[in-house]
């Protein structure tokens, strides 16, 4: 496992790869101290410098978690005439390094490892990074001892020390050169992205690249669509076969390494020495083929795998072309969150244009202004709780002395209440032959819209009252709608008319039932639909006795009916009753949003000069 | 590393290095025949040319099960290197342990 180079002074490097392994230690730092009796470090310089070492590995090793044990600690010593740099890169979550390291108490058995680094090194700094961390320590050298001058250096020794001194060049020159390929291929693919939005064709130019940086031969990118339960094919090198489809649910042995890369959320390298299962996809890519599966992560969520390798396995991937491999992974699967999250942003806007849209279907419904009749005037309200509701009015002038009034609510909100409001609002146009008689028109509607409204579970109620001036006479027909609230002539009380009749689009053949009822100016006649009435959905019926109580404002039950009670002394016309009812739920729903569509038509005797809008 | 029983004295020789890779194994092995009957132990670290902060928790945990229980056991630490030595007194674990110089016998 390990990899060390030594040099002569004046600056000599020196890297070690330790496998994960308390037990390889020792090894390592004998290595080290090696190394540095080489390069004519004193007996004590030596000794703080190997300590230190030791208690860097030793947490490197203690502290690191299942995902990063597999990856080997890098420890590299520079050393020149004035210092020793040692640095111990590891793959442990990490630490925060104390602003103060003091000693334990004596009978500890613990804690004194970062002092013996703070006591014995001038300098130690800790980075933290992306799953991997820097301890960087230097240690300034007191004793001196220059062993070799170029004077006494044979030509032959002056020779291999150039030779070294570029081949540290050339290595470091070739790192940079990954970072920077890297940084590059990101920065043009990005740009382009930018441009068109594609993210397929962002990720075949990118993994192109990754290609040429890692010099790899092929690669597969698997995206885990949002249903979580498959990888599904994106991108791959136009030789290689692999299915498109891989169950993330794949069980016992033999597991695809691109399925196990996602499971694990880690990195699974597969070669000569971890052979792909025969059944693997990946290994029909070539007979003796290697590489990494990075699984794609972003905020803790698996969004899909990317696997870069090669055919041969003669030249294994160097630790910066790994390196430059997850950097892509990592990279893609910003990208992915990205896309998603702009994808749901087109989405939303489409929807609530469509939504404005229904509204403004909705809203062309109800009637711009409401016929009136010479001894009546009406007025009418309709508010939805969200886009579009269920609810509607309408008033129909059947004659110089009748009108046709409907209040109507179809179960539920949003669009599908919105339609069948809209084909509930044209039946009772297009019959006009039964509007004489509210329980016939009503049998009717139900009759054509029972199969559209049962096919999809839903219902609808619906009040309909026919006003005849001439004969001071109201006509009430009602499909389980709430009653039709009446006060006239000094009455004392508020009468409810509520004639019996189920809701529309429960039975195919109903019959309702027709209730007149005498008109007496002056009067109020109040159709309304339940939603101002209605108490929050969460609360059950027991409880709204209590909510109204507890909830003054809004009005319940009776509190409509003292209202209209009590305008019935004051002498108003039908519209400005509409504005005090209108301000009153307003006043009743406060800040909150509204729960229910609400709705109202209110009929009230007057000179006919009321007209009104709807 | 080898265990010597002297009668009451417990001599522990041969203890090349004390780091992570052996201390847990070094502290069990001492611990284990301490019960033996023996009111010494000697460690004898002549030899022990490298000790980091394991090596020391091990040190201290023979110490504690040593002086702890019965308190009847005395821990004594023969001629320790240069490097060790200054280890203990940078520590001031030189206070706990009675270092005794002296020729092998």
């Amino acid at each position: 496992m390990s990899r060390a180079r030594a040099q002569s002074a004046p600056c000599a490097q020196f890297r070690y790869l330790l496998a994960c392994d308390l037990e390889q230690v020792p090894t390592a730092r004998r290595a080290v101290r090696r190394f540095l009796t080489e390069q004519g470090l004193h007996e004590e310089e030596i000794s703080a410098c190997e300590l230190a070492l030791v208690e860097a590995c030793n947490n490197a090793i203690q502290n690191v978690r299942e995902e990063g044990s597999s990856r080997p600690v890098e420890i590299t010593v520079l050393c020149t005439s004035s210092k020793v740099e040692m640095s111990v890169n590891d793959h442990t979550p990490g630490f925060d390094w104390p602003d103060e390291i003091t000693l334990p108490e004596l009978e500890s058995e613990r804690g004194r490892g970062l002092f013996f680094i703070q006591s014995f090194m001038d300098v130690a700094n800790y980075l933290r990074g992306k799953d991997q961390n820097s301890l960087i320590m230097h240690k300034m050298r007191c004793h001196q001892e220059h062993r070799h001058t170029a004077g006494a250096a044979s030509l032959h020794e002056l020779q291999q020390r150039l030779e070294d001194t570029q081949q540290v060049v050339s290595d470091m020159a070739r790192e940079l050169c990954f970072r920077t390929e890297s940084l590059c291929a990101i920065f043009r693919c990005s740009t382009q992205l930018a441009r068109s939005n594609d993210l397929g064709e962002f990720a075949r130019q990118l993994l192109a690249d990754l290609l040429h940086i890692t010099a790899a031969d092929w690669y597969v990118l698997r995206i885990v669509p949002e249903n979580g339960r498959d990888l599904v094919r994106f991108a791959m090198s136009s030789d290689v076969e692999v299915p498109e489809i891989m169950p993330l649910s794949h069980a016992g042995r033999n597991i695809p390494i691109e399925v196990q890369a996602a499971l694990r959320r880690r990195e699974m390298l597969f070669g000569p020495r971890q052979p792909l299962s025969p059944s693997d996809p990946l290994a029909g890519v070539g007979a003796s083929v290697m590489g990494v599966t990075q699984p794609l992560i972003a905020n803790d969520e698996v969004l899909g795998t990317l696997t870069a390798g090669k055919k041969n396995w003669t030249t294994p991937f160097s630790p910066p072309q790994a390196k430059v491999i997850q950097t892509f992974a990592d990279f893609l699967a910003i990208q992915i969150v990205s896309a998603r999250l702009c994808e749901e942003h087109v989405r939303n806007r489409l929807l609530a244009h469509d939504l404005e849209l229904a509204r403004n279907i909705q809203r062309s419904l109800l009637p711009k202004s409401l016929p009136q009749l010479r001894d009546f005037g009406v007025a009418g309200f309709c508010e939805s709780a969200r886009e579009v509701g269920g609810d509607f009015f309408d008033v129909l002038q059947l004659s110089d002395n009748s009108l046709l009034l409907v209040v109507a609510d179809v179960m539920g909100k949003g669009v599908p209440a919105a339609l069948f409001a809209a084909i509930l609002h044209s039946l009772i146009r297009a019959l006009p032959e039964w509007t004489q008689k509210p329980s016939e028109l009503l049998a009717r509607i139900n009759w054509h819209m029972y199969q559209d409204l049962s096919a999809v579970d839903m219902f609808a109620t619906a009040q309909v009252a026919l006003v005849n001036s001439k004969k001071n006479q109201m006509t009430v027909a009602s499909a389980g709608h709430c009653p039709v609230l009446v006060v006239q002539n000094a009455s004392t009380h508020v009468t409810s008319i509520s004639p019996e009749g189920m809701p529309l689009g429960i039975l195919p053949t109903t019959r309702f039932v027709d209730e007149v009822f005498e008109l007496r100016p002056p009067c109020r006649v109040l159709l309304y639909t339940d939603g101002l009435t209605d108490a929050p959905e969460r609360a059950s019926t027991t409880d709204r006795a209590a909510w109204s109580a507890a909830n003054p404002v809004l009005p319940s039950q009776e509190r409509l009916q003292d209202w209209l009670l009590g305008s019935l002394s004051r002498e108003r016309s039908a519209a400005q009753l509409r504005d005090e009812l209108a301000s009153e739920l307003a006043r009743g729903r406060g800040e909150g949003q509204l729960r229910d569509d609400q709705t109202f038509l209110i009929v009230s005797e007057n000179d006919s000069l009321d007209a009104e809008n709807g | 590393m080898k265990l010597i029983d002297k009668g009451d004295v417990l001599t522990v020789t041969e203890v090349k290095e004390l780091g992570a890779n052996n201390s847990d194994a070094f502290r069990d092995e001492v611990k284990a025949v301490l019960p033996n009957g023996f009111r010494t132990i000697e460690i004898d670290l002549s030899q022990t040319s490298f000790i980091d902060s394991c090596g020391l928790g091990a040190l201290i945990a023979i110490y504690k099960y040593a002086t702890g229980q019965n308190g009847s056991v005395a821990v004594r630490l023969l001629n320790p290197l240069p490097p060790v030595q200054q280890i203990f007194e940078l520590t001031r674990l030189h206070r706990m342990f009675e270092i005794v110089r002296r020729d092998p016998a």
